[in-house]
C-alpha cells in the first residue's frame, strides 16, 4: 500500500472517530463508538494498522509516527467523551442496574440438628482420643442385659418397658434368643470388648428405644452417646475429667460437673453426673466404672484392667443448646424447623 | 421415698440446717426431689435407686445420715409382752410354694380395741401422705414406712378354721381385695388364703373380707418375704401397685422380719390394748448369715483414683453397720449387714467408703493420657455424602425406625421377608392426619415411606421447596441370628426426575470420579412405570429413583408431584476413593465437537454414550447430552434428534483440526452403524 493511502485512511479513521465521540450522547452510544474505533479484533483503527505491513518499508517509520499519534488522538477524543459522559469520575453509570436486587437464591440443605449435635460430640470426644465404634440396634438378650450385668429378674428386662421383637407363636425358642430393640448404647461396650482387647477408648452413638408415649419431653426413639475407656489404671478421677472437659467444650465456659451416686448395674460406682447450667443442676446422664462383672463377660481381667463407662442423652443435649423445647419437632421434619440450624 | 423430718429427729440428731442435709443426701446417693412444709413438719422426697431397699423406711435414711454428720443413730429395741396363751393353740401356717414365698412369720394379739391413732402418729402418716384408717392399720403401715418391711393385719375371726396357706393361686379364682375391687387370679400369683379362700394377694394387698375393722377383736400379724419377680408381675398384671409391692419388688430384709413384727405388736399393744399370745410361727427359709469381704486399701486408689486412708474407710464400714472384724494398712474385712444385700463384693465397699467420704473430694483435673482417635472410612464417606446432600439442597431428616404396616407395604426395595413386629407400638409419634394408619409396630425396610409421611406434613404446612433426604438403617428380617441392618439414603423431593437422579450421579462421582452408574427398568408400585428406574454400580443394584405414583401419592396424601429414591450405602461406600491421588492434568486446549443425530426414538441415550464413548479413544475427555428435540416434520413420528457434545483433548500436544475431525468421524461412522444414527448437517 503507498504511504499515501495509509495515511488517507489514518485521517478518515480519526475524523470519523473524533465525531462520533463528539456526537455519543449516553453510554450505549459511546461505547458503540469504541468497538466500532478501537475495538481490538475488528476496531476501524485495528483494520488500519493491519495494513502497515504493506507499506514500503521506506514510509513505515513515517507511517508508524502517523499511526501513533492518530491513535492517541482518538483515544484522547474517547477520554474526553467518557468524561463529558461521566462527570469526570471515568466510571461509566448504567442507571438500569440496581444491585438491591436479592442475589439469586441457592439453597442450601441444612443437616439435622441431631446430627449437628452428634458431629460435635465425636469431634469433642475424638479430641479426647475416643474413636467411634457402631453395633446393631436389634440385640440379643446377652448384650442388652447379661453381659451388662442386669439379672433375670431386674426390672429392666420387663416386656412392658422394652421394644421385643415379636416372634412366631409356635416357635419354641426359648428366652435367650429374644431380639429387642436396643434401651442403650451400652450393648455397644460389650460388642467391642468382646473383639478388642485392653485399652479401648470408644464412644458410639446411636439410636435407642424405650416404651414411652411421645410427648413434648419423652420420644420412645431416641440418641445416645456412650462412652467406654479401659487401660491400666483408669479410675473415677480420670471420668470426672473426662467429663468436666466435656462439658466445657460442648456448652462452654466454666460449667460446673459434679458426680453423685447412683445405681446401674454395668457399673460400680455408679454415679449419676449433672452440670450446673441456667442456676440449677441439670442431669448429664449415667456414668461410672465398668462393673468387674461386665468385664468379666468380656474375657477381660478385671484385676489388671479397669474404666468407665457414661451414657449420655443426644437430644437433652441438643435442646439445651438450641433451645428447642419440644422433642416432637425434632422428629416432625418440618423444612421450617430444619432451616433454623 | 418421702421421709418425715420430724420422725427421723426419734432416730437421728437434726442439728443441720434442711438444706444442708438434703444436699449431703443428695451427693451420697439419695437425690433429693423436693420438700413440702405440711403442719410443723417438713415431708422430704428422696429418689432411692432400687439396689438400696433399707433406705425405703426412715431408719435407713437416719443411719445414712448419722454416718454423713457422724453422729449417734437411736434404733428401737422392740419386746412386747407375751401371754402365756400359745399361738400354736389357734393358728397355723403352711407354704405351698416356697419359690413365691420364702418365709412367712405370724403373731396373734387377741382383744384388741380398733379406735384411732395417737397424735404423733396420726402426724407423721399425714407428713408422709398415707391416709389414717385405725389404729392397727396405721400401726403396720407406720411400721413398714419405719424399716421398710411391710406388714399385714388380718381380722383372725375372719381366718376360717386360723389355717394360713400361702399357696399359688388358682386359675379364676376372685379375691375381692380392701379396694373393693375384685381381682381374678392365677397360678403366678402367691396367694395368702386360709382352709377355704383366699384373704390376701401375697405382698400386694389384703383382702377386704379379712381387713380390719371396728368390729375386730384379734389380730393376726403377717410379716413375710416374698419371691420380687413374683410380687412384681403379679402387681404389674393387675395394675394393683401398693407401698408393698413396691417394697418386695425391691427385696426385703428377711433377718429384719422379726424385729418388724416384734415392733408392730409392741404399737398394737400399746395404743390399741390386747394381750399377745407367747411365741411366733415362722416358717419357710430362715436367712442365710451375710459372708465377710475383704477390701483391699490399693483398690480403692486403682478405681477412685484417690487415696482413703484405712481407719476413715474402716469408720464408714462400720458405721454403715459393717461388721469390721480385721484392718490394717493393706486390707480391712468388713462382713454387711443383713439389710445391705447390695454389697457382696470387694467393689461394692469401695463404692461405699468412696461415696461418703464424697465425690466432691475426687478431682477433675488429672492428667489424661494421650490417644490418636481413629475416624473410620464409612465416617468419612458418611460425612462426604450428607455434604454433597445439602449442597444439592436437601436437609436431612430424622424419623423414626418403626413404622405401620400399611407404610411398610408400600415400598420394600430389599427384601421380600415381612418386616419385624415389635412387642407394643410406638405411642404418640403419628400426626394427627396419620393417626387412622394403624399401630406403629413394624421395623422399617426403607427410609422412602417415613420420608413420604414428612413430605404430606410439609404440604400440610404450605411449605414449598421440600427436598429431604435421610441416612439411617433399616431392617432386614435374616434367617438366623440377628437381622442385617444395612445403612440407607432416601431422598424426597420437589424436583423433577433427572434431578434428583443428578443428585444421585453428583454424590456416585464425589465418592468416586471414575464410577460408572448404569441405569436398569424396575416395577414398583409406588412409582410411575416409566420415571423410574434402579441405578446399578459396578454391577451391583445401588438403589431405586421414581416419580411417586398417583397410586403412591394417594398412600400417603400427596398433592404435588415427588420424586423419592433410596441407594445402599454398602455399595457407594465400597467404590470411596477416600485418598485421592493426583492426576496429570493435560496443559493442551480442548477441543469441542457437538453433534446432533437423528435416531429411532427407541435409541436409549446410555446405549448412544456408550457408542461415542468407545469411539472417541483416549482423546475423548468427556460426553455432555444437550438435548432431546424431535422434529416429526421433517424426521418423522418415531424418530428424534439428540443433541450432544464432546471435548477431546491430548495429553501430549495441541489437537490439530485434522485429528478432531478423525475422532468427529469415528464417531459419526460408529452411530451411524451401531445406532442408524444420521448427522443433521444444515
Amino acid at each position: 500500500m503507498p504511504l499515501a493511502e495509509f495515511l488517507e485512511a489514518l485521517e478518515s479513521t480519526a475524523t470519523d472517530a473524533v465525531q462520533a465521540f463528539n456526537d455519543a450522547n449516553s453510554n450505549e452510544t459511546l461505547e458503540t463508538a469504541r468497538v466500532e474505533f478501537l475495538g481490538a479484533k475488528n476496531g476501524r483503527l485495528k483494520t488500519v494498522q493491519k495494513q502497515m505491513g504493506t507499506v514500503e518499508n521506506d514510509n513505515k517509520k513515517t507511517a508508524g509516527q502517523k499511526l501513533n499519534e492518530t491513535k492517541q488522538q482518538i483515544q484522547s477524543a474517547f477520554e474526553d467523551a467518557k468524561n463529558r459522559l461521566t462527570g469526570g469520575t471515568g466510571v461509566i453509570r448504567d442507571p438500569n442496574f440496581d444491585a438491591t436486587l436479592p442475589g439469586r437464591l441457592f439453597r442450601v440443605g441444612r443437616l439435622h440438628p441431631i446430627t449437628q449435635t452428634i458431629e460435635e460430640l465425636k469431634d469433642i470426644m475424638g479430641r479426647l482420643g475416643f474413636t467411634t465404634a457402631g453395633g446393631p440396634e436389634i440385640e440379643d438378650q446377652f448384650h442388652n442385659f447379661n453381659a451388662l450385668n442386669i439379672p433375670e429378674s431386674h426390672p429392666a428386662r420387663d416386656p412392658l418397658d422394652n421394644f421385643y421383637i415379636r416372634v412366631a407363636e409356635q416357635t419354641t425358642d426359648s428366652d435367650d434368643n429374644l431380639m429387642l430393640l436396643r434401651s442403650q448404647t451400652s450393648t455397644v461396650q460389650i460388642r467391642v470388648m468382646e473383639n478388642t482387647p485392653p485399652p479401648v477408648r470408644i464412644i458410639s452413638l446411636g439410636r435407642v428405644y424405650r416404651p414411652d408415649t411421645a410427648d413434648a419431653t419423652h420420644y420412645p426413639m431416641f440418641h445416645q452417646m456412650e462412652g467406654l475407656w479401659v487401660d491400666t489404671n483408669v479410675t473415677l478421677a480420670d471420668l470426672k475429667t473426662v467429663l468436666q472437659l466435656f462439658a466445657t467444650n460442648y456448652l462452654g465456659g466454666s460449667v460446673p460437673v459434679r458426680i453423685r451416686p447412683s445405681f446401674f448395674p454395668f457399673t460400680e460406682p455408679s454415679v449419676e453426673a449433672d452440670y450446673f447450667w441456667d442456676g440449677r443442676w441439670v442431669e448429664f446422664g449415667g456414668a461410672g466404672v465398668v462393673d468387674p462383672n461386665v468385664l468379666k463377660a468380656v474375657g477381660y481381667d478385671p484385676e489388671k484392667v479397669s474404666g468407665f463407662a457414661f451414657g449420655l442423652g443426644v437430644e437433652r443435649l441438643c435442646m439445651i443448646r438450641h433451645q428447642i423445647k419440644d422433642i416432637r419437632d425434632l422428629f416432625t421434619n418440618e423444612v421450617r424447623f430444619l432451616h433454623q440450624f | 421415698m418421702i421421709v418425715s423430718w420430724n420422725w427421723l429427729k426419734q432416730y437421728v440428731n437434726l442439728d443441720m440446717s434442711h438444706d444442708e442435709l438434703v444436699d449431703r443426701l443428695t451427693m451420697s446417693g439419695l437425690n433429693h426431689e423436693g420438700t413440702e412444709n405440711i403442719d410443723g413438719d417438713r415431708a422430704i422426697d428422696l429418689e432411692v435407686t432400687s439396689n438400696r431397699p433399707d433406705c425405703l423406711g426412715h431408719l435407713g435414711v437416719a443411719r445414712e445420715i448419722a454416718v454423713l454428720f457422724d453422729t449417734p443413730l437411736t434404733i428401737p429395741d422392740p419386746q412386747p409382752a407375751e401371754d402365756a396363751d400359745p399361738i400354736t393353740d389357734h393358728c397355723s401356717v403352711e407354704i405351698l410354694c416356697p419359690e413365691k414365698c420364702f418365709r412367712y412369720t405370724a403373731r396373734l394379739i387377741r382383744g384388741v380395741k380398733i379406735g384411732p391413732s395417737p397424735d404423733w402418729m396420726l402426724d407423721r402418716l399425714e407428713t408422709i401422705g398415707v391416709t389414717p384408717v385405725n389404729n392397727v392399720v396405721d400401726i403396720s403401715n407406720y411400721v413398714m414406712f419405719e424399716c421398710g418391711q411391710p406388714l399385714h393385719a388380718f381380722d383372725f375371726a375372719k381366718v376360717t378354721d386360723g389355717k394360713i396357706i400361702v399357696r399359688a393361686g388358682q386359675d379364676k379364682e376372685k379375691i375381692e381385695a380392701i379396694d373393693h375391687r375384685s381381682y381374678e387370679l392365677q397360678p403366678t400369683d402367691c396367694v395368702i388364703a386360709d382352709s377355704s379362700v383366699p384373704v390376701a394377694v401375697g405382698g400386694v394387698m389384703g383382702g377386704a373380707d379379712s381387713e380390719i375393722n371396728d368390729a375386730t377383736t384379734d389380730v393376726l400379724v403377717e410379716a413375710a418375704y416374698f419371691d420380687q419377680l413374683c410380687i412384681r408381675n403379679t402387681a404389674r398384671r393387675l395394675k394393683l401397685f401398693s407401698p408393698s409391692s413396691f417394697r418386695f419388688e425391691r427385696d426385703v430384709d428377711s433377718a429384719g422380719i422379726d424385729w418388724a413384727s416384734r415392733r408392730c405388736c409392741e404399737l398394737i399393744l400399746e395404743h390399741a390394748g390386747g394381750k399377745l399370745c407367747s411365741g411366733v410361727i415362722d416358717v419357710g427359709q430362715q436367712p442365710t448369715p451375710p459372708q465377710p469381704i475383704v477390701l483391699r486399701m490399693s483398690q480403692i486408689e486403682r478405681l477412685l483414683g484417690i487415696k482413703i486412708d484405712e481407719s476413715t474407710a474402716a469408720r464408714i464400714l462400720a458405721a454403715l453397720g459393717l461388721d469390721v472384724s480385721a484392718q490394717s494398712v493393706e486390707s480391712i474385712t468388713a462382713t454387711p449387714p443383713s439389710f445391705r444385700k447390695d454389697l457382696t463384693r470387694e467393689v461394692d465397699l469401695v463404692e461405699e467408703v468412696g461415696r461418703i467420704y464424697g465425690y466432691d473430694q475426687i478431682p477433675d483435673n488429672v492428667n489424661v493420657p494421650m490417644s490418636a482417635s481413629i475416624k473410620q472410612d464409612s465416617e468419612r464417606t458418611l460425612d462426604k455424602i450428607r455434604g454433597v446432600l445439602t449442597a444439592c439442597g436437601y436437609d436431612e431428616a430424622l424419623t423414626a425406625s418403626v413404622i405401620p404396616d400399611v407404610w411398610s407395604q408400600t415400598f420394600s426395595p430389599w427384601t421380600d421377608q415381612p418386616p419385624h413386629q415389635i412387642s407394643q407400638p410406638m405411642l404418640g409419634v403419628l400426626e394427627k392426619a396419620s393417626q387412622n394408619v394403624g399401630a406403629v409396630d413394624r421395623l422399617r425396610r426403607s427410609i422412602v415411606p417415613s420420608l413420604l409421611e414428612v413430605r404430606r406434613i410439609n404440604e400440610y404446612k404450605f411449605n414449598s421447596d421440600v427436598h429431604l433426604f435421610e441416612t439411617a438403617k433399616v431392617y432386614l428380617p435374616s434367617s438366623s441370628g440377628l437381622p442385617d441392618e444395612p445403612w440407607k439414603i432416601a431422598l424426597v423431593s420437589d424436583n423433577d426426575f433427572f434431578h434428583v437422579k443428578g443428585t444421585i450421579e453428583a454424590l456416585v462421582s464425589h465418592i468416586n470420579p471414575d464410577s460408572t452408574l448404569t441405569t436398569h427398568t424396575c416395577d414398583y408400585d409406588i412409582f410411575d412405570a416409566d420415571k423410574s428406574c434402579e441405578l446399578q454400580l459396578g454391577g451391583k443394584t445401588l438403589g431405586f429413583v421414581g416419580e411417586i405414583s398417583a397410586a403412591g401419592k394417594r398412600s400417603f396424601g400427596l398433592r404435588r408431584r415427588a420424586i423419592a429414591a433410596e441407594i445402599d450405602f454398602a455399595v457407594l461406600a465400597e467404590t470411596a476413593v477416600i485418598i485421592p491421588q493426583f492426576e496429570h492434568m493435560s496443559s493442551y486446549p480442548p477441543v469441542t465437537r457437538d453433534f446432533n443425530f437423528i435416531v429411532e426414538n427407541a435409541i436409549r441415550w446410555e446405549a448412544l454414550e456408550s457408542t461415542v464413548q468407545q469411539s472417541g479413544g483416549e482423546l475423548l475427555e468427556s460426553i455432555s447430552f444437550k438435548e432431546i428435540f424431535r422434529d416429526t416434520d421433517k424426521d418423522g413420528a418415531d424418530k428424534k434428534r439428540v443433541l450432544l457434545s464432546v471435548v477431546l483433548r491430548s495429553a501430549n500436544d495441541t489437537l490439530t483440526g485434522d485429528q478432531a475431525d478423525a475422532v468427529s468421524n469415528d464417531i459419526i461412522a460408529n452411530c451411524q452403524k451401531q445406532h442408524g444414527a444420521t448427522l443433521v448437517t444444515s
